[in-house]
């Protein structure tokens, strides 16, 4: 079972939390959180696995970012959702060297919250125009206020 | 190297942002030297419209609409997986009969998406003919969904629970009268694409994505399947009532432009298979669930739905906080990822094998862009 592999791959890592999660419920069968600095880790580990990211988003909270991670496997179903807290005044950690494909998604949660990836190669905008001054999904933006 | 002692130079092309094989405002800066390609760089965002933020300012019912219109092509699927990642997040059960109705419709906006494709790339390629036969049965396609639900393309047809109009015999009978008229014709496509001298020289061997750039980059759809990887949610992580129906995942070989190809037309005979094995199993019953509430209100947490699309897998990924809005809704598009590719397999082509490339990845630009 990949999901048994995953768990035993992770747990020298000690991490916050890997724990099943309710696959009916929230979609995913792994629940992992660990903090910005351990990332990079934590993607190796995935690759070794032979699982692929599916998707990084991030998520804006009063107090800080929260990254959410998902990854998938080609061969058997087993879907990891991995949590990662960056307080609001720090930088998380780039994937991308792991995971090329991380390179555009790190960029779009660069361009759409403004959280920076430390040892990102090229953190630019990616939807909006270059020469943007905001952060389009930050919650205190509104699209009508000011000149935005 | 260039000759007649001409300082060589660092020649930058703009492909796009208008260009017709871009299908859509992208624009891709080419840096050449002679004809071949040395560094590819896909600009996107040209159609950002926020969908992500508009979701974080309406309920979940009136975000429904969106769903239509990211990815315009095959729009169902969308419906689909939006309403499978709420229905999930406030434990809504679909009965039996709106399963099967999604699945059928949303088998036929697939057919109508890959038939939109062959002819559109075909044409980036120069062949002009097969856009026209192409275009011919995708209409029987939209006059069918037309009928049923009153809208050609950006369809806004599911609903939480269910769907809002069940299907009649002359829907049924129109959906057999097509499925009869497209196996018809894969010998014409056969004849005038597929055993083409010109199309397999410009697409044989061209845009090689291996095993492990699929994995790295996060591919998914018939870009990986061109690539011999049998990933396709249908099957890989089935949902709706999928699991039911007899169905293959054709494969290509090598991974190349043509492999893709092959993989998209194969695909709509599955479709076909699928559509017609639905119609023959469709039980009776309600199309709605019987309890939906009106204020949709789930409480505090995650869920992360996915659908196959035309292109890919979308996933849809929804935080709420316990109020009517949804706090973040992330919409996880497969061209978004496929696209990344680019810059890694443009290296060291030509030109003209770059729209080739673009082609077969198969993007809409709107969907990456949101």
């Amino acid at each position: 079972m990949l999901k048994d592999d995953i768990q035993k791959a992770l747990a020298p890592l000690n991490l916050e939390q890997v724990a099943a999660g309710d696959y009916a419920k929230t979609g995913c069968h792994l629940e992992v959180t660990a903090a910005p600095e351990r990332m990079p880790e934590v993607a190796q580990t995935m690759l070794s696995l032979g699982c692929f990211l599916e998707s990084l988003t991030c998520l804006h909270y009063p107090e800080h970012f929260t990254l959410v991670y998902h990854f998938a496997n080609y061969q058997e179903l087993c879907r990891t959702a991995v949590h990662v807290k960056v307080p609001l005044d720090q930088e998380a950690s780039t994937i991308s060297h792991i995971y090329p494909g991380a390179n555009w998604y790190e960029r779009e949660a660069y361009d759409l919250f403004g959280l920076r990836f430390a040892g990102h190669p090229d953190l630019r905008r990616i939807l909006l125009p270059f020469d943007a001054d905001f952060h389009p999904l930050l919650k205190k933006f509104e699209a009508s206020s000011g000149d935005a | 190297m260039l000759e007649r002692g001409l300082e060589e130079k660092r020649y930058v092309l703009n492909l796009g942002p208008q260009h017709p094989s871009t299908h859509g405002v992208l624009r891709v800066e080419l840096e050449l030297e002679g004809e071949f390609i040395t560094k590819a760089d896909p600009d996107i965002g040209y159609g950002h419209r926020g969908h992500e933020h508009m979701a974080e300012n309406r309920t979940y019912q009136q975000y429904l609409p969106n769903m239509g219109r990211v990815d315009y092509l095959h729009a169902l699927a969308y419906n689909q997986g939006y309403c499978m990642a709420v229905e999930k997040l406030i434990g809504l059960e679909v009965p039996e009969r709106g399963e099967f109705i999604r699945v059928i419709t949303a088998e036929l906006n697939r057919i109508a998406s890959h038939l939109l494709w062959v002819g559109a790339y075909l044409m980036d390629l120069g062949a002009f003919t097969p856009f026209l036969y192409c275009f011919d049965d995708r209409e029987n396609i939209l006059d069918l969904l037309d009928y049923l639900t009153g809208s050609r393309l950006t369809y806004c047809f599911y609903r939480f629970g269910g769907v809002p109009v069940d299907i009649d015999d002359d829907f049924t009978e129109g959906c057999r009268k097509f499925i009869k008229r497209l196996r018809s014709r894969w010998a014409d496509y056969d004849n005038l694409v597929t055993k083409n001298v010109i199309f397999i020289n410009r697409t044989r061997d061209v845009g090689v994505i291996t095993k492990e750039q699929c994995l790295k980059y996060g591919l998914t759809g018939p870009m990986v399947r061109g690539s011999g990887i049998p990933y396709d949610i249908r099957k890989s992580e089935p949902y709706s009532v999928y699991p039911r129906f007899d169905f293959e995942i054709p494969l290509g070989e090598r991974g190349d432009v043509m492999d893709r190809y092959l993989v998209r037309l194969r695909e709509m005979e599955q479709s076909l298979r699928i559509i017609e094995q639905a119609l023959d199993q469709i039980p009776g019953g309600p199309i709605m669930a019987e309890k939906v509430p009106k204020r949709i209100k789930p409480a505090n947490g995650e869920v992360y739905a996915a659908v196959e699309t035309a292109r890919g897998e979308f996933g849809c990924f929804i935080v709420s906080n316990g109020d009517l809005k949804p706090y973040r809704i992330k919409l996880r598009v497969p061209s978004f990822g496929n696209l990344s590719i680019l810059p890694e397999i443009a290296v060291d082509t030509l030109v003209a094998d770059l729209v080739a490339i673009l082609g077969s990845i198969d993007v809409v630009v709107p969907e990456i862009d949101r």
